[in-house]
């Protein structure tokens, strides 16, 4: 029987229900309890089990597989390396044991970067006080920036591109020992850098220097990367956080097997969120300062320069705008709640390079700022798009992260 | 519209037609030999009604989105009994009126049984509803509890808040869960060798002490080693889920008024307010299914009232808690627009915060604009009369009850639990101030032969409750009513200063008449107070009864 014809038929014996008594009833014996017995009787003649709407079966589709962990397929919307453009990707996850994951995943950009890996997460080693990450994969850049070294020195007009092709393997451990505040992390991953001529609209690396006016150019050269944090994390979520803090260390070692372009480097972050009026606004506070230094006899070479510029640093300047051996990072965003799923944010962004760390505030800072909006979850930022001004131009941000 | 609703719509209109009592009954009189019904029949066996459960993303996307944006039909609650009560049901039970019970009774609640054994629990399963940490055990006497516990930081807050919520929902009417405050101890915690954890790759396997210790890490732990808790007793009969705040069982052949349009569910806005119960979804009620005179019926229950107070599963109340819904279009856009500086009323309350209370608050609080996370079309459907019967629940608490009840959450601090008692008694004012005044708060009628004459006797509900002044007079007509016809015949006018009004002469005398009395303030007393309350009283041997009362037009 259609949904229709159903309806009918109950309306039918509705009206039935409440005719019937007329006739039989015209007497002072007549009950109010009689008459919603026998509505009660009526429904027993139809009774059928719940159907839900199409939408209601939907939604409860969607959170059934969300639920049940039987959701395989993914977006994935991490590019090769960044400025590659807008990304578009896939993943498929599946759980090999109750918690472990494994995840192959892939992202193309219309520009050419592509990144296909496979990724194995282990969230509750320890009794649940590490989470493991292996991933192995390989990636390949067509076009990423450069501009020159340095500040000052160096322009938009500069630009030049490189591309580089990467087998890589990375190993990292979160280790919180107390479960709250302390933070151990630790990792080691090996690459293969190719790095050769780029594509696009800008002149190739190649043709605007030599290896002897840049170092690094067309090397091939294997790194294997250790590296330690230590920090203190009080933050709900990386992802997304309207309090707490991290303050934390990481001491790299770039190691060349081959002896040329070996470095270390140590990364000073500071985060801070401040909630202001309940939640109204909450005034967060970024600091990052990296600081290279080249091994003995060996040289940084150019594309693992620390840099700064993008959707998650300098926003208001391209991707990999500066490049030296040092760079200082200082942001703040005031954020309005506008309620539990969207942020607005005013953002201002300062920082620069130097080859001396001494130089890095001798001089005045490269700044930018804008207007954001996140859509958020309690622990993630999916959707980020920010209008940020520099100096340089507009820039239009979108990104599934937070910007810190 | 879905089939569900439309069974519901044409099953409001016989229930209209035959339980409200509103108007002309089925055969044609106005009132039947056994108005006023003191309990909804439940004629039908319901053993064919099924599980079901209601998907939290729908339930919330629905609501937020869909239920928010409706009006209310404005139509008279459709199952009230011709005097304007809720009758009895397997939904409600009338206990504060007409005659509140002993303060002894109140405190014990719905705990009818011994508490829990906590010698020994044997965890039987993970939790499986709520948000707050806490497991499925058997006590040391065999007995089945849902415990939860406490979040750390806000030591006895969430097990409190259920005890004490349950207790006043117990004595508003609903069915609630015996709940009781126990303690764990580590040591004496064993997991069955059955129990099973449902794991995030959708597969059962065993439980093992580290989930058990996964739990216990997000609870709030004694500085003896044990962990309060709060233990809800396994409901007896078989679980058939949720029930909805709109349409009907479709199962259920004695489920016939439309959720949206019971009373008892309306007035959940009223009681929420008061108490601050946001989380009204589907998930925090369960029907079951018992045995009743040899036949199966459905009980519906509010089963988890924890979300109430300053206090939730997962430590205080967000600061928008009871002031907005999840998602509200306008108040994003005034934020957008203003850079937030165009402040809520929740972003500039005071609260006085204890761990055990959490937030909550009762200066800025007002009971006509508190909202629940997502609203409920029994919310909606909020009338007038619908919060004017709440709100006369919610006057019966008087200050010796509330105490007495909010003792029962075992807090430790006294401050925090003089604190809670004096918020819910200022909230408890705030709502008889909002509500009882806004119709015609006539209650308790009477017509009393006195020698030869009769008078009306009444109260101001009102007045009564000191939420509004009292009027200078009333003024009553009399009418002699038919009930066949519905036709009136005039008597006569009288009026008086008083809560006693001299009945004409010349009332019927013959048993079963009916006289029609509609009553009013004068022009003294709010607008609303100058609509008459319709009553109607037959005729006994035993002198009047009243068997109609209706507080006027929609």
């Amino acid at each position: 029987m259609s949904n229709t014809s159903r309806f009918v038929a109950l309306v039918m014996v509705t009206l039935g229900l409440a005719l019937a008594p007329a006739a039989s009833a015209q007497d002072d014996t007549a009950t109010r309890a009689a008459e919603i017995e026998a509505a009660q009787a009526q429904k027993a003649a139809s009774l059928h089990p719940f159907e839900p709407g199409k939408a209601e079966e939907i939604l409860n589709r969607v959170q059934n597989t969300l639920l049940s962990g039987g959701i395989k397929f993914h977006p994935f919307f991490d590019s090769a390396y960044a400025g590659g453009g807008f990304t578009l990707g896939a993943g498929y996850a599946t759980r090999v044991s109750s918690y472990n994951v494994l995840d192959l995943r892939g992202s193309y950009t219309f520009s050419g970067y592509t990144r296909l890996e496979a990724a194995f997460f282990a969230p509750r080693l320890f009794k649940r006080r590490a989470v493991l990450n292996v991933v192995g994969g390989w990636r390949k850049a067509t076009q990423v920036g450069f501009y020159g070294v340095g500040n000052e020195n160096t322009s938009r007009h500069d630009r030049a591109n490189y591309r580089f092709e990467q087998p890589y393997g990375v190993a990292t451990i979160d280790i919180r020992p107390t479960r709250h505040l302390l933070l151990l992390r630790g990792g080691v991953d090996v690459a293969r850098w190719n790095v050769g001529a780029g594509a696009g609209s800008a002149p190739s690396v190649d043709e605007v220097y030599t290896p002897d006016t840049l170092a690094g150019l067309g090397a091939h050269t294997t790194y294997v990367h250790a590296e330690g944090t230590v920090a203190v994390d009080s933050r709900p979520a990386a992802g997304y956080a309207r309090r707490g803090g991290y303050y934390g260390v990481t001491f790299h070692d770039f190691h060349d097997p081959d002896g040329r372009y070996g470095f270390r480097q140590t990364d000073y972050e500071a985060i801070q969120h401040v909630p202001i009026l309940r939640d109204t606004w909450v005034l967060s506070l970024h600091g990052a300062l990296q600081l290279a230094n080249a091994a003995a006899d060996q040289t940084v070479p150019f594309f693992m320069l620390p840099s700064l510029g993008g959707g998650s640093s300098l926003r208001g300047f391209t991707s990999w705008r500066f490049r030296d051996m040092n760079s200082l990072l200082l942001q703040a965003e005031w954020r309005v709640l506008a309620n539990r799923f969207l942020d607005m944010a005013l953002v201002y962004d300062a920082g620069r390079v130097a080859a001396h760390r001494s130089d890095l505030t001798d001089a005045p800072l490269k700044s930018d700022y804008g207007l954001g909006l996140r859509f958020h979850g309690p622990i993630a930022t999916p959707l980020r798009v920010e209008f940020v001004h520099g100096n340089e131009g507009l820039s239009l941000v979108f990104s599934s992260k937070a910007a810190f | 519209m879905t089939i569900r609703t439309r069974v519901g719509f044409v099953l409001l209109l016989a229930a209209a037609a035959a339980a409200a009592g509103a108007g002309a009954a089925a055969n044609g009189r106005r009132f039947l030999s056994d108005d006023p019904l003191p309990r909804e029949p439940e004629s039908r066996d319901a053993s064919g009604a099924r599980p079901e459960d209601i998907g939290l993303l729908y339930e919330l996307s629905y609501n937020l989105f869909v239920t928010a944006s409706k009006a209310s039909t404005n139509t008279r609650a459709g199952n009230v009994n011709t005097i304007d009560e809720v009758p009895d049901s397997g939904w409600y039970t009338n206990r504060l009126l007409p005659a509140r019970p002993a303060l002894a009774d109140l405190v014990r609640g719905p705990n009818t049984g011994s508490p829990p054994n906590p010698e020994r629990w044997t965890i039987i399963r993970e939790k499986s509803s709520g948000y707050s940490p806490g497991f499925t055990a058997k006590d040391a006497d065999g007995q089945t509890w849902f415990l939860s516990f406490d979040t750390p930081g806000w030591e006895e807050g969430a097990t409190g808040a259920m005890v004490v919520a349950s207790k006043i929902f117990w004595a508003l009417g609903y069915n609630q869960v015996e709940t009781f405050i126990t303690r764990v101890v580590p040591s004496h915690l064993v997991i069955d060798p059955g129990a099973t954890v449902k794991r995030p790759n959708g597969k059962r396997t065993p439980m093992r002490q580290d989930d058990v210790d996964a739990v216990l890490e997000r609870c709030a732990r004694g500085a003896d080693g044990s962990y309060r808790a709060a233990a809800g007793r396994l409901l007896s009969g078989s679980v058939l889920g949720p029930f909805r705040y709109d349409g009907t069982r479709p199962d259920d052949p004695n489920d016939i008024v439309p959720h949206q349009h019971r009373r008892e569910l309306r007035a959940l806005r009223v009681f929420g307010a008061w108490t601050n119960l946001s989380d009204l979804k589907a998930g925090n009620t369960l029907d079951t299914l018992v045995d009743a005179g040899g036949r199966k019926v459905v009980r519906h229950y509010l089963q988890d009232v924890g979300s109430t107070f300053g206090i939730g599963a997962q430590g205080p109340r967000e600061w928008d808690d009871g002031f907005e819904y999840f998602y509200e279009g306008d108040e994003t856009l005034k934020r957008l627009a203003t850079f937030g500086f165009a402040l809520s009323p929740w972003q500039t309350a005071r609260y006085q915060v204890y761990p055990a209370t959490g937030r909550v608050e009762a200066e800025a609080f007002d009971p006509l604009t508190w909202k629940p996370h997502t609203p409920t079309l029994a919310y909606i459907e909020l009338q007038p009369d619908d919060a004017f019967w709440a709100a006369r629940r919610v006057a019966a608490f008087d200050d010796d009850v509330v105490r007495a009840l909010v003792h029962t959450g075992e807090f430790s601090d006294m401050r925090a639990e003089a604190h809670l008692a004096a918020t819910i008694i200022a909230r408890r004012d705030k709502v008889v101030r909002a509500y009882l005044p806004a119709v015609n708060p006539i209650v308790n009628p009477r017509l009393e032969t006195s020698g030869a004459g009769a008078e009306l006797n009444f109260d101001n509900a009102a007045v009564w409750t000191n939420a509004a002044p009292p009027p200078a007079g009333y003024h009553a007509a009399w009418f002699e009513f038919d009930n066949a016809s519905g036709q009136t015949r005039p008597l006569g006018e009288t009026s008086g200063a008083g809560l006693a009004l001299v009945a004409p002469s010349a009332l019927p005398s013959s048993p079963g008449a009916i006289v029609q009395v509609n009553v009013a303030a004068d022009a003294s007393a709010p607008h609303a107070w100058q609509k008459p309350v319709h009553l109607f009283f037959r005729r006994t041997t035993g002198g009047w009864t009243l068997v109609g009362l209706d507080r006027g037009d929609r």
